[in-house]
This record gives C-alpha cells, structure tokens and sequence, in this order.
C-alpha cells in the first residue's frame, strides 16, 4: 500500500477547513432545492387535478434517485482512492443525468401542455439552434481558458430544467396572493415583477453558487463567472421560450394568428432577447459570484455575491415593471419599438456585463502573462521563453495552431491545442497559487507541469 | 510609498459595487411605484356587492341564465353590480381585466349616486378579434382618490376557456 495515498499535501492556500465548508454549504443548498422540488410535486398533485399533476407526483422519483445517489457516493469513500473517484464520477453522472430528465418530463407536461405535444415539440426544435448558438458564442467568450462543455451544458440544464421547476409554485402562490388583494394596475406589475425578478433570479442563481462551491478548479474568475451566469440564463430562456410559444399558440390560433404569436414570441426571446434578458440577469451573479472567488477577505466575498444577486434582479424587475410604459404599436413601426425598447430597457445591462467581460479578460491575461514568464523562467520545459507572446495571445495562438493544420493537417492542430490548453491550465492554477486562492495542493501543478511536458513530447516544434 | 502592487480584482468588485447601488436605487423607486398605487391605509370597510356573472346580449343589453365562473370564448358574458350599499357619493368605478391585464370592459369613474340602483358591464371583444381571448378575467369595482384606483370593493375571477 502507497503511503501517498493516505496523506494530504500542503495547500496553497493555509485554510484546511476550507474545503470542507464549501462543501458543506453547497450540500445544504442541494438539500434545500430538494426538499423545494418534493414540496412543489406534491403540491402539483393535490392542488392541479390534470394528467401533468399526477405525472409531477413522480417527481419524487427524483429524490429517490438522489438518496440512492448519496448512499452509492457514501459507500464510495470507503473503496481504495483509485475507485473511488471512478465510483463517484459514475454515481454522480447516472443521479444526475436521471433526475435531469425526469424533471423534464414535467415541466414539458407543465409548461406546454396547452398547445398539445407536437406544437410544444415544433416549438422546442425552434429554440434549440439559437439556444445553442448563444452557448457557443458564450463559451467563446472565455478567451484564455474555455469551460468544458459538460459544465456549460449541465449549467443550462439547471436553467431550464432545475430552476423553473423551484420557481413555478413560489411564483404561482405569489401571483394568486396579489391578484386577490392588490387593485390591478402598476402596482400589481410592481408587485409580479418582484416575484419573478426575486424568485426566478435565486433559483437560476443557485445553479451558478452550487458550480463556485463545488467545481471550483473550474471556476477561476469573473469570465467564468459570466459564462456560467450566461449559460444558466440561457437554459431558463430556452424553456421559458417554449412556454410563451406554446401558450401564444394556443390562445391565438382560433383568431387564425396562432404562428403569427408563437413566431413573435421566438423572435422576442430567441432572437432579439436571446443575450438581452435571462441570459444578461444571470450573468450579472456570476460576475459576483466569479469576482468573490478572486477577493481576499469574507466580507468583500460576501458583498461581491449579494452585489451580483441584486444587480441581476433589479435587472429583471425593471423589464418586467416597467415594461408596459413602453407599449408597442400594433403597426409596422411597432417592428422597430419593439427593438428600441429591449436596447433602451436592458441593454443598459447588457452593456455593464460586457463592461465586466472585457476587463476580467484583459485582467485575467495579464495575470497569466506574468505566469507564463514565471515558469518560463524556473527552465522547467513546460513554457519556453519564446511560446510567452504566443500564449499571451489568443489570436497568435490560433495561428500556431493553423500553422500546425497547414503542416501535418487536423491531428496537428488538436495536439497543439491540447498542448496550448494544459499550458494556460499551468499557468492559471500558478496564478491562483500566487494569490493564494486555491486549496488543491502543489502536487496538482507539478501534475499539470508534467502532463504539458509529456504533452510536448507528441508536437515537433510548430 | 508601499511597492505592493494594486491589486485589479478591487476595481471589478468596486465596479460591481456601482453596479449594485443602481439596482439597490431601481428596486426602491420600484418599491415606491407599488406604496404609490397601493397605498397603504386605503382600506374603509365599504364592501361592493357584484349580483353575479352571466351571459349577454350585446343586441339588448341584458344578462341571462344563471351566475356562472367559466366561460366558452365564443360567448358575451357581463357582470351585474348592485350599487344601493354604497354610499352615494364615493368615487367608483368597474373594470374587466383579461389575463394580459388590458382593460376589456369599463363603466366609470362615476358615483353610486349617478349609477342607479345596478349597472351590467360587458366584456367587450377586442377590435380585430372574433372572439374572447382565454385565460383568467379579473372584474373588479375600485374606489378611486384622486382619480386614482386605490381600493377594491369587490372582486370576481372568472375563466374564459380554450
């Protein structure tokens, strides 16, 4: 038996009861959204008398899953650490992946039972091109070091899936409590826009927090913060969309204008709000969320996440009070007030996330800049002196790789975008390790620094 | 001098902080929005009593059948107000909400006084409409202030289906 096995490195960052409190508070937050998710079943049950309602009651199954999920994951710390980690892997993705679907399950029956299966299947296949257009643009934002898909998909997944099933019975409860005692008018809006801005904004939040707690050699700073933000915003949108589509559909068919609503509906959502709503809100508390994972003390973290919460939903309040004092013309002009009014009304926001985008990338390069010269410098192989102004730059690191595919075609170009990757993952986990926010130990690097010179190894000099 | 580099992390979380203190600012004037037309303290006691909902004709103004809580959109509903337990010179006035919450049928601003003993206020059709749209229609009769809704005295939802 190695003795490594059993012993723990130093950390960076001299915090041991680091680790375990964040993982501590991410379990708390799943316990809470699961627990919301058994209520919300039962409460689709016994209060919605349809075909859905009987269906959401197998939402529990969810929580099944997830209790089988946590015994298989318990019993998984008592294996050797090569299974282990093998063991939870398969765990997590099975739990995961099953409880995903199951609650798509419902919220399809739930959100577009309206207009009937085929109608809400057209409507999905509509949004999913455009969905997955702005998760790509979004992914590509991070300039240095891309998310993996799997964590940009599992994000949007939440928002669509996760998020609006915690929101719908806040939100129904809500909006009954108001249209029974409040006069209707603005201060009813004022009041509905609160419930969306507060309650939809925490639950597509949470998604975002859970990702920082748990996945955090994967959440290195505002730019992920934003993609992640982004791309839960984006999921929410995407299923949302759906919903209003399908809704419109079927209020408007009879008159004869049922595409006509539901097309309106997807330009709105898909097109010209694709970046502009859900996704600009959420991005909001992933800057806060990415920000805070970069300050020094408790407090300043503490403000940099509430900060983000608040930003994003004012943001969302503001759309959704205020938008019925920019009403639109129901003539051709209205085509161009309906533009007008998304970029006077949130792109404001739009602007400030971008704001953020572009000065955490311009931060983040220079820090891995400096650390590209840093182990430039130690003769360790990983960088050379020379590869410093081609890593620093994203567009000279395309061209190597181009370079690479002109030479000796697709294979050459993946190795040295496998080589380029593992030397910016080096070079932000030195970073990190400067500022002594990271609590993996210095065998990570030395791991990293080896797998960059193993992978030189496979690419001749481009 | 201190030689400790500053740090540009402060600057993202300075600008959030900005950022935060425009929200913090959108959510109260939001907040003053809603005290503005909720006004707190409204409240009098006086009750409207609404006789019921049924099905109209627009042809001769009158309701029909039974008082019902659902309709087919294809068919012309009213609500029927009683105003006699009102005191005659309150500002008040009716309005249906569809389930987008556009205005589809009004009778006011007005007193009891000037209203009679009942009023029959139909759902009107939108223009370029055959029918009612679905969904949940709110009627309610306000008590106004300053030409201002700023009260219910009564309230009924009824559904007009798919």
């Amino acid at each position: 038996m190695s003795t490594s096995t059993y012993t723990t490195p130093p950390a960076a960052n001299p915090h041991p009861r680091l680790r375990p409190g964040r993982y501590g508070i991410a379990i708390a937050v799943a316990a809470v959204v699961v627990i919301t998710l058994v209520i919300s079943s039962l409460l689709n049950y016994v209060y919605l008398d349809t075909i859905p309602a009987r269906t959401s009651l197998y939402g529990l199954l969810a929580v099944a899953l997830i209790a089988l999920g946590t015994y298989i994951g318990v019993r998984a710390f008592t294996r050797d650490r090569a299974d282990r980690r093998k063991h939870l892997i398969r765990a997590g993705v099975l739990l995961g992946l099953g409880t995903l679907l199951w609650l798509l399950v419902i919220d399809v029956f739930v959100f577009t039972q309206a207009a009937g299966p085929l109608i809400a299947a057209l409507c999905a296949l509509a949004c999913l091109p455009t969905t997955a257009f702005g998760l790509f643009v979004v992914r590509r934002m991070d300039r240095n070091e891309k998310e993996p898909w799997r964590l940009v998909l599992v994000a949007a997944a939440w928002g669509a899936i996760v998020a609006t099933s915690l929101v719908i019975w806040g939100e129904t409860i809500w909006d009954q409590v108001a249209q029974h005692a409040l006069v209707p008018g603005p201060g009813l809006d004022a009041s509905t826009a609160f419930s969306a801005g507060l309650l939809e904004e925490l639950a597509k939040g949470l998604a975002v927090v859970l990702l920082f707690l748990v996945m955090r050699n994967d959440f290195d700073d505002v730019v992920d913060g934003i993609v992640y933000g982004a791309a839960v915003g984006l999921g929410f949108n995407f299923l949302e969309s759906i919903a209003y589509m399908t809704n419109m559909y079927a209020i408007f068919s009879p008159e004869g204008y049922g595409w006509a609503a539901a097309g309106l509906q997807w330009y709105g959502r898909q097109g010209l709000g694709l970046f502009f709503g859900h996704t600009t809100y959420t991005a909001f508390i992933g800057a806060g969320l990415g920000i805070a994972r970069q300050l020094p003390n408790k407090r300043q973290k503490a403000f940099a996440i509430a900060s983000g919460f608040l930003t994003a939903i004012a943001a969302h309040f503001s759309w959704d009070a205020w938008v019925q004092f920019f009403p639109i013309d129901n003539t051709l002009f209205g085509l161009v007030e309906m533009h007008l009014r998304t970029l006077i009304m949130t792109g404001p926001f739009t602007a400030a996330v971008i704001a953020l985008l572009i000065f955490g990338i311009r931060y983040e390069a220079m820090g891995l800049t400096d650390q590209f010269r840093k182990e430039a410098a130690t003769g360790s192989g990983a960088i050379l002196l020379e590869e410093v102004p081609i890593l620093s730059s994203p567009w000279r690191r395309l061209k190597q790789r181009l370079r690479a595919f002109q030479r000796r075609g697709l294979r050459a170009y993946l190795e040295v975008a496998r080589l380029q990757s593992a030397q910016l993952d080096l070079a932000m986990e030195r970073w990190h390790r400067e500022r002594q926010e990271i609590d993996t130990p210095l065998e990570a690097e030395d791991a990293l620094r080896l797998r960059v010179i193993e992978l030189r190894h496979w690419v001749p000099a481009a | 001098m201190s030689s400790t580099p500053y740090d540009q992390v402060q600057t993202l979380y300075r600008t959030l902080l900005v950022f935060a203190t425009v929200a913090v600012l959108i959510l109260a004037v939001g907040l003053v929005e809603f005290v503005y037309f909720e006004p707190p303290g409204q409240t009098t006691g006086v009750k409207a009593r609404i006789v019921g909902v049924y099905t109209y004709d627009p042809a001769t103004g009158t309701t029909a059948g039974t008082d019902r809580s659902a309709f087919g959109r294809s068919e012309e509903f009213a609500a029927v107000v009683d105003w006699s337990g009102l005191p005659t010179n309150l500002s008040v006035d009716v309005r249906w909400y569809d389930g987008f919450g556009t205005i589809v049928g009004r009778v006011g601003p007005s007193t009891p006084a000037e209203l009679g003993n009942s009023s029959v206020v139909p759902v009107i059709t939108p223009p370029g409409l055959h029918h009612n749209l679905p969904g949940q229609y709110t009627f309610v009769v306000e008590r106004l202030q300053g030409g201002l809704p700023v009260e219910v005295l009564a309230r009924r939802i009824v559904l007009v289906e798919r």
